[in-house]
């Protein structure tokens, strides 16, 4: 069977300026599968080749075996797409948009409006331009997987909503998912995708740096973790526990990254009395920063030529 | 699962159904004012205030408001209900591609399960049904108002004029639309849209005064009152040459629209 997306040596160049550098992606058809990087990296310009809405410079796109362009409407009707950015007319309901859209599918989707609509409690009769981001993403929620397409391509979908929305989303994926359904998502920050993506890639400056499983990743993220005692501690204590760096201790206050298992940190913090505790997922924007930091200067080669399979992996800087 | 032809006309119809209203009453009242005044000053009046007027005036075809049918032709035709037509036109038709991409409210169409032509065709459609309706708004008036006043105009030469009304302001608001489809930028198409109404309008006026025939056949404003059809009748000509600018610019537009990135 041929992958649900691929791309070979996908290069976007917007005039002079370069968006995809080269990007070589493959996700095989019933992946839950996440697309990570910093905003500007190239995600939606690769999301809207995929639509066909861009057409690229060089490098071929295959969805569902097709290339968008020759794949036309009809490839369209089984991908569900949920824009990053997306102006709604302002002039219609909820639901005369919904009814519309599902009409551009010649009617698929529109008996699940109302159900849909229901669970993530989106009121259809309100005019468009007077719902909240949250409400508007929830439009666009409805709209992606209301006709119950092979492949969702889904472009920072959570971004606006609320945690119980959020898991009424998971589980909306979970649905798509058991019915072997493609799904594709995109975002900058790696707790959006970390529940319920099985791998992800990671784009940085229009090209694939890294394509890992989750769990990997987050280990390499790590968290920021803010411990507060009820009486002063000494930072030599936790300064050489593994996975452990940027220690620093104020009085009462430890704040230091996290790496892997917080075990062996809990095991030091237990012997004080823990007044608070705070642990916070790094957005991959800052992972992002840190590698440019790191980075030697000359060690990433830009915009060498449109390179296959990933030659890429070095790049990431531990 | 094919989709209803009409579903993307009808579509963004309903997103202009109020401006649209709106428009359909403005150039009503627009004719119904400018034709009520006439009998309430006459003709005779406008002959002593023709008098008065300097000669440029009866160079820029003043002195045709003598008749009821030279008069109408010169205000609502010429004036106002012209320039409510060109406006409602050539802002519609930058808004109905490029100003909804610009605004992000086109993307869904546009990822939907339909051909970039069909959403280019139904759109366009919309733009020719909004100042087709506009003028059925001003023919009409005017039919109820002639009949009601007494002033004679005949209905075979309004439906003349309005039929060049309907190509005019057509192919300038497709102008607007096919520029902004190429270039995705509702302020290029309406810039280029409004440049060349108003290089029309004044080669027109400009054309007599300063013994410039050229000018009249490079103006589409020309192509579309220079003769006078309400006094004359339909030009051929001129409405065939209407027809082609608005063909041009339409296939102007489609052509690069069918093969540009979308939403950049």
């Amino acid at each position: 069977m041929a992958p649900a997306i691929r791309t070979v040596g996908l290069v976007k160049d917007y005039g002079k300026v370069r968006a995809l550098d080269g990007l070589d992606l493959a996700v095989e058809s019933g992946q839950v599968f996440g697309f990570l990087g910093p905003n500007g990296a190239g995600k939606s310009t690769t999301i809207r080749l995929l639509l066909d809405l861009l057409r690229p410079t060089a490098g071929t796109v295959e969805v569902l075996g097709q290339s968008p362009r020759e794949g036309g409407p009809a490839l369209r009707a089984r991908i569900g797409y949920l824009p990053g950015e997306l102006g709604l007319p302002s002039r219609k309901t909820a639901g005369e948009y919904l009814h519309y859209l599902a009409q551009l599918r010649g009617g698929r989707g529109a008996e699940r409006i109302d159900d849909l609509a229901k669970r993530f409690g989106l009121q259809l009769d309100r005019p468009l331009r007077a719902l909240s981001k949250g409400n508007k993403q929830k439009v666009t929620i409805v709209q992606a997987f209301m006709h119950n397409p092979e492949l969702l391509v889904l472009d920072e979908p959570t971004s606006s909503l609320d945690p119980l929305l959020q898991m009424e989303f998971r589980r909306l994926v979970d649905e798509a998912k058991e019915r072997g359904a493609t799904v594709f998502l995109s975002s900058h920050v790696l707790a959006e995708v970390e529940d319920i993506a099985g791998s992800v890639a990671i784009v940085r400056a229009g090209r694939i740096v890294d394509i890992d499983d989750v769990r990997a990743l987050r280990e390499r993220a790590g968290q920021d973790v803010l411990i507060r005692f009820a009486s002063p501690v000494d930072a030599a204590e936790f300064a050489g526990l593994p996975g452990l760096t940027d220690v620093v201790v104020q009085g009462t206050t430890m704040t230091c990254r996290l790496h892997g298992e917080p075990d062996a940190l809990l095991r030091v913090a237990m012997a004080h009395h823990v007044v608070r505790w705070q642990s916070q997922d790094r957005d991959l924007e800052d992972l992002f920063m840190e590698f440019y930091r790191d980075e030697v200067p000359g060690a990433v080669a830009p915009a060498a030529a449109a390179t296959a399979v990933a030659p890429v992996d070095e790049e990431v800087v531990r | 699962m094919s989709v209803r032809t009409g579903t993307i006309a009808a579509g963004a119809l309903h997103d202009q159904r109020r401006g649209l209203i709106g428009w359909v009453l403005a150039v009503a009242v627009v004719a119904t004012m400018y034709t009520a005044f006439y009998p309430s000053i006459g003709a005779a009046k406008f002959s002593v205030m023709l008098d008065a007027m300097p000669e440029v005036a009866k160079v820029m075809g003043f002195d045709k408001i003598l008749s009821a049918s030279g008069y109408v032709g010169a205000t609502v035709y010429s004036l106002l209900g012209a320039v409510l037509v060109l406006v409602c036109a050539i802002s519609l038709g930058a808004r109905l591609i490029a100003g909804e991409e610009e605004a992000g409210t086109l993307e869904l169409d546009f990822s939907a399960p339909v051909t970039r032509d069909r959403v280019f065709l139904e759109r366009l459609a919309v733009l020719w049904l909004t100042v087709l309706l506009l003028v059925l708004s001003i023919t009409t008036t005017l039919l109820i108002l002639s009949s009601a006043l007494d002033l004679g105009l005949e209905p075979a030469k309004l439906i003349a004029a309005s039929t060049g009304l309907l190509l005019f302001g057509g192919a300038m608001g497709t102008v607007a639309f096919g520029v902004g489809a190429a270039t995705g930028r509702r302020g290029i198409g309406i810039g280029v849209a409004s440049s060349l109404a108003v290089v029309a309008y004044l080669f027109n006026y400009l054309s007599p005064l300063i013994d410039a025939p050229w000018m009249e056949s490079f103006s589409p404003f020309s192509w579309y009152i220079g003769n006078d059809p309400l006094l004359n009748g339909f030009d051929g000509g001129g409405l065939a040459l209407l027809a082609a600018l608005a063909i041009v610019a339409g296939v102007g537009g489609w052509v690069p629209f069918g093969r540009r990135n979308l939403m950049v």
